[in-house]
């Protein structure tokens, strides 16, 4: 025992510190001004066609430049009525991924974990899965009307596949080594759920998530086009028929952002619970 | 008491694995089973552990049958197994989650005192080297106070040093905690230094063909004369057993000459 400790101690403490600065080391260095890069691109863009326009090369009449495009926003925002079209597609988004995800996390647990249960419903779920979203946007509007309801249906079947489907696929690549040791300290299947199944599938949960919030933002579009009178899609369709292309642009920016910002609060939700990973992070 | 009543392993693929296999382990003695790969020398453990039913025949702890895991058996796997998203400490009360927090912690933290890893309680365990993380695994295996436990090739992926240093932890915590120590191996050194008694496994299908009595005290001395004549004991039987059967069906057919 005490042979062991004194043999063993100093290179584990050597390599568990040489761990550590290889791990925390370069990234606050990074994290301070490396995501500035990710606005060159945009920006450099944006000034190319400000200018082009400005000089007379290009005509910006159906594509505004972007003074244009901030000017509107402005003009929206400075009404309230941006942040209020806003808020109405994020609560719409908000409603419907909570409740897709929800459902689809519970159902592909459920699949993953019973054999009979994933052989009763995932054939037909996968049968689902092919049929384009929007095509049930007729009968979603029969069932629910063309207020609220439908819109989050909507929405929530949208972000339910992608889900579902990383939440099977991850249960079912789940280390049997790993279930094993469940067994031996004998968890219920429940229990084996909750301890064992949903951490290990964890990694690839959130990236899931973060697919089917993507495709919330997608659907939310889609279902604010038929019909709404509120809600950046609405936006979309009265900058399309009182031909204002730099509103139909100031709503898609603002979509951009939206999208940017969400999925980043999402990965950055997640982040702490990810702290264990032992992952391959490229460097430079 | 342990039993392994003549026990028959069949998988479904048709492969027997063992071949009315039998084995009495007195509490809190160890005993190594050893043998080639493919003998079957997992597959008994997972028989006693309860993960897999046998074919045939039974296993019994104290006259109980074994059917399924039971919290009385422990099990610590080739690979250390520990879940990557739990700290070491959590990793060491994974089994004790029947019980009240106060008294998980007070386990936990007496266990790692035990193992010498104290100071990596709050570690991933990405962060532990291959001898540490085996340690780890048998503390967590050893919180539930199993009046059994199974090690299946426990330190076979360790270099010989750590191998070494380990085996003699494994003997210190055997001494603080008296569970019954089934252990299976490949290296006979390590069943000459650890083992009470060694029982010698014949492969395709699984079989003990000798049980050998070793009767040296501890503290052993690993380099001692007793080891070195265990060690010849165990590889002659060893050897034995891989000779012509005695029915007739060769294993190394003399005739093809």
């Amino acid at each position: 025992m005490m042979a062991m400790t004194a043999i063993e101690t100093p290179h584990l403490a050597e390599a568990t510190s040489s761990a550590t600065s290889a791990r925390h080391g370069p990234i606050p260095r990074h994290a301070s001004g490396r995501f500035l890069l990710g606005f060159v691109l945009p920006v450099a863009l944006a000034i190319t066609w400000e200018v082009a326009v400005r000089f007379g090369w290009a005509q910006g009449r159906l594509m505004p430049p972007p003074s244009r495009i901030l000017t509107a926003l402005y003009n929206l925002a400075i009404t309230g009525e941006l942040f209020h079209h806003i808020f109405v597609t994020t609560a719409r988004v908000a409603a419907g991924f909570a409740l897709g995800a929800l459902a689809a996390t519970i159902v592909g647990a459920l699949a993953g974990a019973f054999r009979i249960a994933r052989e009763m419903a995932d054939p037909m779920l996968q049968g689902l899965r092919a049929v384009p979203s929007i095509a049930w946007v007729p009968l979603f509007i029969l069932w629910f009307g063309i207020f609220e309801q439908s819109k989050i249906t909507l929405i929530a079947v949208g972000c339910f596949f992608p889900i579902y489907l990383g939440v099977l696929g991850a249960i079912l690549s789940v280390d049997r080594k790993t279930v094993e040791v469940g067994r031996i300290f004998r968890l219920s299947i429940f229990s084996l759920i909750w301890r064992i199944l949903l951490p290990a599938i964890l990694p690839t949960y959130v990236v899931s998530l973060r697919a089917g919030l993507g495709l919330g933002w997608m659907f939310v579009v889609a279902a604010e086009f038929m019909g709404a009178s509120e809600g950046l899609g609405y936006l979309l369709v009265d900058g399309q028929q009182l031909g204002k292309p730099d509103q139909i642009l100031a709503s898609i920016l603002a979509f951009a952002i939206l999208g940017k910002v969400s999925d980043g609060l999402l990965a950055a939700a997640a982040a702490p619970f990810l702290t264990w990973q032992d992952a391959f992070a490229p460097r430079g | 008491m342990l039993l392994v009543e003549s026990v028959n392993k069949t998988y479904p693929n048709g492969a027997q694995a063992l071949d009315h296999a039998s084995l009495g382990v007195n509490a809190g003695e160890i005993v190594a089973v050893v043998g080639g790969s493919g003998c079957g020398k997992s597959t008994l453990l997972r028989l006693i552990a309860g993960l897999d039913p046998p074919t045939r025949g039974q296993v019994q702890l104290d006259g109980e049958t074994i059917r399924s895991p039971l919290s009385a058996i422990g099990l610590v796997f080739q690979e250390p197994r520990l879940l990557p998203w739990l700290t070491v400490a959590q990793n060491i009360g994974f089994g004790l989650y029947a019980l009240p927090h106060d008294e998980r912690d007070r386990i936990v933290n007496d266990v790692l005192q035990h193992v010498g890893l104290a100071d990596y309680a709050n570690s991933w365990p990405r962060e532990l080297s291959g001898g540490q993380a085996q340690r780890v695994a048998i503390a967590r295996a050893l919180a539930p106070r199993p009046k059994v436990l199974l090690l299946d090739e426990p330190f076979s992926s360790l270099d010989a040093f750590t191998r070494a240093s380990l085996q003699e932890h494994l003997l210190d915590l055997w001494e603080a905690f008296r569970p019954t120590l089934v252990l299976v191996t490949h290296d006979v050194e390590e069943a000459a230094f650890l083992a009470d008694r060694v029982f010698v496994m014949r492969p395709r299908p699984g079989r003990f063909v000798a049980t050998i009595d070793l009767g040296i005290a501890r503290p052993r001395d690993r380099y001692g004369v007793e080891i070195e004549d265990a060690k010849r004991r165990i590889l002659g039987a060893l050897d034995r057993s891989l000779r012509p059967h005695p029915k007739g069906e060769e294993l190394a057919p003399a005739a093809a000459i």
